[in-house]
């Protein structure tokens, strides 16, 4: 269902556990804080159940992440979901959207979020293991407070371009002066259909631009692949595939990345 | 120190200890399953050694070791996968590596060489093609136009044909290219190829060794 934003913020104060699909607005995020409520994040592996279960609902050839979206949803006991299916996500993700509506007896409330008010990207830009960072930054979307104590900025030796990645395991490859590009850093400053941020790369930097196989961010991923003197696209599916590893490994140590 | 490229169908040893020894290749499953080797690479590799290339690195410090020219494709056609490196500049450009799309099509090439009793280096290469993106899927081509008559050498070349227009394409369709991988020496294959190409044998993953060899190991990888 679609709701008017002053509404979806109004009927959080009848539930207790929500999903969100994506990053809905922060006034959303800000309400559900302030009423307490547990908030999954759908879009991460949060329950043990197979992939496969998402089949009856969404192709098998579809994005991993909102697949493991489904799975959570069927699997959870929620009392609504929020999934954001405005310009800072996907028509993927409006599409599941729909599709869990009439598949769950919960309601799932479709928003829109153009927030632009910029909160800083310190994780993208810190010293810091990159599995830690993104876990950091996809925990975020759960609060609506700004990052407490940010760390401070590094000089790149690396960088990695994309979306928080359904398989974490490729980010154990990177150096931890690894700069995050793409929607994750969107993600993080809070303004996720920011497509300007989204596009913004380092070309002094050899940089890794990830996409989710079957994502439409596959062509931004490869078109800014090939403007970069230095890059490596790759589109990754569920798991992290041993090419895909090896692909990483050698882009980064052939350009003379120091792990 | 022993080196080893652990392929699919073959693997190929080198004993660096042993001045002027050439590598040696034995087919994989007659490999012994106790063979150690100091430094490994190849899909097989990680079983049989404690420090590991993987094959990307290996077919690019081969490719520096070989080659001399600052800007070139390096493509390897191995059984199971194909993979290329770009460099410009005297610096990695570009890589790929096709496990999935480019699945089994050295394989297939040979297991047709033998069921049909074939010998490439006797075919033409043929004004024909298939359009080829994977081994297994290709073979179907093969059958369909064998039923509509066409001469059973003729087709098995027009689809060693289509893989190789489709490896080259994955490597970028450079007008140059050097060539890595058991494939060299199939003449029908390297004949196959729309631009200039330089064979460059099954050896050059253990010459990348070599060259890696010289490095202080890296920390294990996580
Ligand atoms: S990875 Fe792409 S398709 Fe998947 S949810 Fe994100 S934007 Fe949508």
């Amino acid at each position: 269902m679609t709701l008017d934003p002053a509404s979806s913020v109004a009927i959080l104060s009848r539930f207790r556990k929500i999903g969100i699909i994506g990053v809905p607005p922060l006034e959303i995020i800000r309400g559900a804080n302030e009423h307490g409520l547990v908030i999954h994040d759908l879009d991460e592996p949060l329950v043990r159940e197979d992939l496969e279960t998402a089949s009856p609902y969404l192709p098998r050839v579809y994005c991993a992440i909102l697949r493991t979206a489904v799975v959570n949803a069927l699997h959870l006991e929620l009392d609504a979901i929020y999934a954001d299916t405005g310009p800072g996500k996907c028509d993927c993700a409006l599409h599941t959207a729909t599709i869990l509506a009439e598949a769950l007896p919960i309601p799932v409330i479709c928003t829109k979020n153009t927030d632009t008010v910029a909160c800083g990207t310190p994780l993208c830009q810190a010293r810091l293991p990159l599995i830690d960072r993104m876990l950091a930054i996809t925990a975020g979307v759960k609060s609506a407070a700004p990052c407490q104590n940010p760390p401070d900025p590094c000089t790149p030796t690396a960088a990695f371009w994309g979306v928080p990645p359904r398989d974490f395991s490729i980010l154990g490859l990177f150096p931890d002066t690894t700069h995050i590009h793409g929607w994750a850093r969107c993600m993080e400053n809070k303004t996720p259909a920011d497509h300007a941020l989204e596009a913004q790369f380092n070309p002094e930097v050899p940089t890794v631009f990830f996409a989710q196989s079957f994502c439409a961010k596959t062509a931004l991923a490869r078109y800014l692949a090939k403007k970069h003197p230095h890059a490596l696209y790759l589109d990754v599916d569920v798991h992290t595939t041993s090419s895909a590893r090896a692909k990483v490994q050698a882009f980064l140590e052939l350009s003379g990345v120091r792990p | 120190m022993i080196l080893g490229d652990f392929g699919t169908s073959y693997c190929k040893f080198l004993d660096l200890d042993a001045p002027g020894a050439k590598p040696a290749i034995i087919a994989t499953k007659e490999l012994p399953r106790e063979t150690r080797v100091d430094l490994a690479t190849g899909h097989n590799g990680k079983r049989f050694a404690d420090r590991y290339v993987n094959e990307l690195i290996a077919l690019a410090r081969g490719g520096e070791a070989l080659i001399e020219e600052d800007e070139y494709v390096l493509l390897d056609c191995g059984s199971r996968d194909i993979k290329f490196i770009r460099y410009a500049n005297g610096k990695l450009a570009d890589m790929g590596w096709n496990a999935e799309c480019g699945a089994s099509m050295g394989f297939t090439i040979e297991l047709l060489e033998r069921y049909y009793e074939l010998d490439y280096t006797r075919l033409r290469v043929p004004e024909q093609t298939f359009s080829v993106t994977c081994g297994v899927l290709g073979m179907s081509d093969i059958f369909d136009a064998v039923i509509s008559g066409v001469e059973v050498a003729e087709a098995v070349a027009r689809f060693v044909k289509g893989i190789a227009i489709n490896a080259y394409r994955f490597a970028g369709s450079p007008a140059k290219l050097y060539l890595s991988g058991g494939l060299c020496d199939n003449p029908l294959f390297v004949g196959s190829f729309p631009c200039q190409v330089t064979a460059l044998g099954r050896f050059v993953l253990l010459r990348g060794l070599e060259a890696e060899a010289h490095h202080p190991s890296p920390p294990p990888v996580s």
